[in-house]
């Protein structure tokens, strides 16, 4: 092992970060004492740079998602779609990774290239235009984060003097998601597949100015993979029963 | 046991096993939003905010040896999980 554990016996570090699952009645569950499961990446300073904590604790951060929060490491996208051409915009939808194991987050990554002269709108928008968005459609089972858009520049209309929120240039998008399973499907080659689809909306302006505004859907085959994580509860050879049966045996003091 | 909390999965059902299969598709002897397979709904807290500095943590590691946190990664970046369960 390449790391240390560390060991919290009487939960006083969890309880000094203030992160104590509080769901958990001290009295009735042989579980209390665990915390929010979470993530801090620090920088050489020790200062927080990043933190993952998922509402689900089945879920954990990807080690890419990871790598990229602490060394700003740029992973090499796997499987993205063709690119498209609308009006004067480039745009990719990809995945982050070569595999979406269950249990773990990756990003889907949508990039919109916009060329010198234009920008796209970000929030707050004028009244009437279309602010760039990513909107990933709901399915049984599957996880779809808050969409983490970059930040926006001050653009300072030349006729009114008005100022706007824009993105210029290549512009990342981020949609954190994840699956236990239940939405994978089987392709012809027999691989576990989780198929996404969503709409990307942008309006872009050059300084004279606006195209309409633009809605393009994208269907993504998402490679996957349903028992290669023990954080599946059913995957051959977890030993999560033995773990249950101590657990339920001091819970109930059949020790 | 919370029983105030609204029940936040209504794809739990019983599985053929006998245990429980959440919306996820994830099995385990609980029932989904119960005892420890709870979530929390809405915000939750996370700890020290981002740009702050990782509070201390100085504590006996795996081999028994007290580990420093700040002094003992060697002014390097450091990634600190909390997890709640080391065996899935």
């Amino acid at each position: 092992m390449s790391f240390p554990l560390l060991s919290d016996p009487d939960s006083e570090i969890i309880k000094r970060f203030g992160i104590l699952n509080t769901l958990t009645d001290p009295d009735d569950h042989p579980w209390y004492g665990i915390p929010f499961p979470g993530t801090y990446v620090i920088d050489a300073d020790g200062i927080i740079i990043e933190k993952f904590f998922e509402s689900s604790f089945m879920l954990r951060p990807s080690a890419d998602q990871l790598l990229r929060a602490a060394l700003g490491k740029k992973v090499d996208l796997a499987a993205p779609t063709q690119p498209r051409h609308v009006e004067e915009v480039t745009y990719t939808v990809n995945f982050d990774g070569t595999v979406l194991n269950a249990g773990v987050v990756r990003d889907l990554v949508v990039e919109l290239r916009v060329p010198e002269g234009y920008h796209l709108y970000g929030n707050p928008v004028p009244e009437g235009m279309v602010a760039t968005s990513v909107e990933v459609d709901e399915q049984v089972g599957l996880v779809v984060e808050a969409a983490q858009l970059p930040a926006t520049a001050p653009y300072t209309l030349a006729g009114t003097g008005e100022t706007l929120q824009v993105f210029d240039g290549d512009v990342e998008i981020r949609v954190p998601i994840a699956h236990m399973s239940r939405p994978l499907t089987t392709n012809d080659e027999g691989a576990a597949t989780l198929t996404i689809t969503g709409t990307v909306r942008w309006q872009s302006c050059d300084a004279d100015a606006c195209q309409l505004p633009q809605r393009e859907t994208f269907t993504l085959h998402v490679p996957a993979a349903r028992h290669n994580t023990p954080g599946h509860w059913t995957s051959e050879g977890s030993n999560f029963k033995e773990h249950f049966s101590k657990m339920l045996a001091r819970q109930t003091g059949q020790t | 046991m919370t029983s105030a909390l609204p029940d936040p999965s209504p794809f739990a059902t019983k599985h053929a096993s006998g245990m429980w299969e959440d919306k996820f598709g994830a099995i385990g002897p609980f029932k989904p939003g119960e005892g420890p397979r709870q979530d929390p709904l809405g915000d939750f807290p996370t700890g020290p905010a981002i740009g702050e500095r990782l509070p201390d943590i100085v504590t006996p590691t795996h081999t028994g040896d007290t580990l420093d946190v700040h002094d003992d990664r060697g002014k390097r970046a450091a990634v600190i999980v909390f997890y709640r369960s080391a065996v899935w």
